[in-house]
């Protein structure tokens, strides 16, 4: 008898875990909620989240072909020592937020933070001034290299709204997929407001 | 009882039989296609290729033909059979596969002293393949496996009788339980004793390396040293994990411990008369063009402790002080602890002075003045970057940092 209400317990448990994993999920055009930031898509998007090794609460990650395709990171408001990338182990921290950034150092925020994803010889490129809310922003180029050798590059938003640092990162293989989406993520970029 | 001891004694007879070294292979050697070498071949020819088109791959041409020299001068035999590619990972490592395939990552580039150092780490290498160590290495852990595989059987079996023979009122459970110990200690020895041959493989290639720099002309003192710079870093880590690394060795340990390998290496040196050649001056000249994106590449560690006396080590020549201290300012900018953007001001300021030290060196030098309301002299450094790069991408940030100042002062 004990044995089979262990079985159970333990059925229930797993069932529960499940039933609590959010999975891959279809996200319509129109507004789309990441925390206290509000995007808005001009299509059908997938949030991928779940795909994310060490997956962070205010980070969010959509796709339309699949991540390695296309990817787009759109985070809640950063505060303080939160991340991007979750280190996966004590001995590699990733890039945190600090209270008192230049806007060299939010660039350097976003390309370290993609070099921890595993992208190599990753730069910045043309920064150039953009608004958040009325907010000085900071939108910029992103060149890298895949692993595998695949040239990639991205365009990312990085701004500072009372006291949260909001970020979209896009970033496509170079050939054919970055330049399909990119009109797509501008616009995304353009429509990000800060309702936290 | 009688059994088990009799099961461990032709166990570790087994694995000691698997324990014989091969004879060097003879130069151009191809294994015959139905040897199991073979298939190693196969399979370390798909990691050649993936090499090949990796993202990390180092193609400057004159750098791999440098490396490419140092190495045919240890491995004259071998010299035209042998493949290294270099690959941009701050990591200090090298590798080399049974079919000729290595590679030498950038963070041992970048840690090496001099071109004796690397002439030992290649003979090193290059010892691996002479020695076949990977397939030997291969070949002994399938036979162990077997060996294991055939006493674990054996040793089921006897369990299972000795306990259907307990009769209807013993307990047969304290034997089974006895006979899976024994079972996995059986696996255990197996997988240990694969370890303790990898290490012995190590204190092999770091011995016959050693020969093969020695005999090239190269400084016999560069090998103890190779191993004397990775136990300072280790210790100059900011993790407390990665400092004990090396205080002792584990039974899963591939390789020997640092202080060991620098002592035998140590004993070798002493055997030697005459001093060699260093090749300080070369060595540097072939990493310099890649000094600042190697540095970059370890900063993105984030092992700040270790970048820094990285820096430390590499400044001892006096060459390259722009670019070795504006990366020193650049781990301290980043780490922040207590006093470290002091330091990182004084570390961009001293690189200034140096004509090799990247532009940014100023953006950073008014950063930090501004952020401590120096603001004539971050004035002053902005504008003399904006004066040395004045088409710079990220000049309007500059330019936004002045006209603040400038309305501040006004």
């Amino acid at each position: 008898m004990i044995r089979l209400v262990r079985v159970g317990a333990g059925v229930f448990g797993a069932a529960a875990l499940l039933a609590g994993c959010a999975g891959i999920t279809s996200l319509p055009p129109g507004p789309a909620r990441i925390g206290g930031a509000e995007i808005t898509l001009g299509r059908q998007w997938s949030d991928v989240s779940i795909l994310m090794p060490g997956r962070s609460n205010k980070v969010r990650l959509l796709s339309i072909d699949g991540p390695l395709l296309n990817r787009l990171y759109v985070t809640d408001g950063l505060a303080p020592g939160d991340y991007l990338v979750k280190p996966a182990h004590k001995e590699q921290p990733t890039p945190t937020i600090r209270a008192d950034m230049t806007v060299s150092e939010r660039i350097e925020f976003v390309t370290d933070s993609i070099a921890a994803m595993d992208y190599l010889r990753v730069e910045a490129i043309r920064p150039r001034p953009a608004t958040l809310e009325g907010q000085p922003a900071v939108r910029f180029d992103i060149s890298a290299t895949s692993r595998d050798g695949l040239d990639v590059k991205g365009a990312a938003l990085a701004s500072e709204v009372k006291g949260k640092t909001y970020v979209v990162i896009y970033l496509a293989p170079a050939e054919h997929y970055y330049e399909a989406t990119l009109t797509e993520a501008e616009a995304i970029m353009a429509s990000v407001k800060a309702r936290g | 009882m009688p059994v088990y001891r009799s099961v461990a004694r032709a166990l570790v007879l087994s694995l000691a039989a698997n324990a014989g070294y091969a004879a060097p292979r003879p130069p151009g050697m191809i294994p015959p296609p139905e040897s199991v070498e073979a298939g190693y071949w196969d399979l370390m020819a798909k990691a050649e290729r993936q090499a090949q088109q990796s993202g990390e791959l180092n193609k400057d041409p004159a750098l791999n033909a440098y490396v490419r020299e140092v190495t045919c001068k240890v491995a004259v035999e071998y010299c035209d059979e042998l493949r290294l590619y270099i690959m941009d990972r701050p990591f200090m490592n090298a590798t080399m596969a049974p079919n000729g395939f290595g590679e030498v990552w950038s963070g041992l580039l970048l840690r090496v002293e001099d071109e004796a150092g690397l002439a030992f780490v290649l003979g090193h290498e290059v010892s691996h393949y002479a020695e076949s160590h990977s397939v030997e290495a291969a070949l002994a852990h399938k036979n162990r496996q077997n060996i294991a595989l055939a006493v674990s059987i054996g040793v089921a079996a006897v369990g299972v009788y000795a306990a259907a023979s307990v009769g209807p009122y013993g307990d047969p459970g304290p034997i089974l339980d006895a006979t899976g110990n024994l079972i996995d200690a059986v696996y255990l020895a197996s997988v240990t004793a694969f370890f303790r041959f990898s290490r012995e493989h190590e204190t092999e290639a770091d011995l016959l390396g050693f020969q093969r720099a020695a005999a090239a002309g190269y400084r016999p003192q560069a090998a103890a040293e190779s191993w004397r710079v990775v136990m300072a870093e280790t210790s100059a880590s900011d993790f407390e994990r990665v400092r004990k690394r090396d205080a002792r060795l584990g039974v899963f340990d591939s390789h020997p411990l640092h202080r060991d390998r620098v002592v035998a290496l140590e004993a070798e040196a002493a055997k030697l008369t005459g001093e060699g050649v260093r090749g300080r001056e070369r060595y540097r000249a072939a990493i310099r063009p890649h000094l600042a994106a190697w540095l970059k590449d370890d900063l993105r560690r984030r092992d700040f402790g270790q970048t820094l006396h990285l820096l430390g080590r590499l400044e001892t020549s006096g060459e390259d002080l722009g670019v070795i201290n504006f990366y020193r300012g650049e781990a301290y900018r980043l780490r922040r602890q207590l006093d470290d953007l002091e330091r990182a001001e004084a570390a961009y300021f001293t690189a200034s002075v140096h004509s090799d030290a990247p532009v940014a060196v100023w953006r950073e030098l008014g950063d930090l003045r501004r952020r401590r309301n120096a603001v004539t002299e971050a004035l002053t450094a902005y504008e003399t970057y904006l004066a040395q790069a004045p088409t710079a991408e990220d000049a309007w940030i500059v330019q936004d940092a002045v006209a603040s100042l400038k309305k501040g002062l006004s």
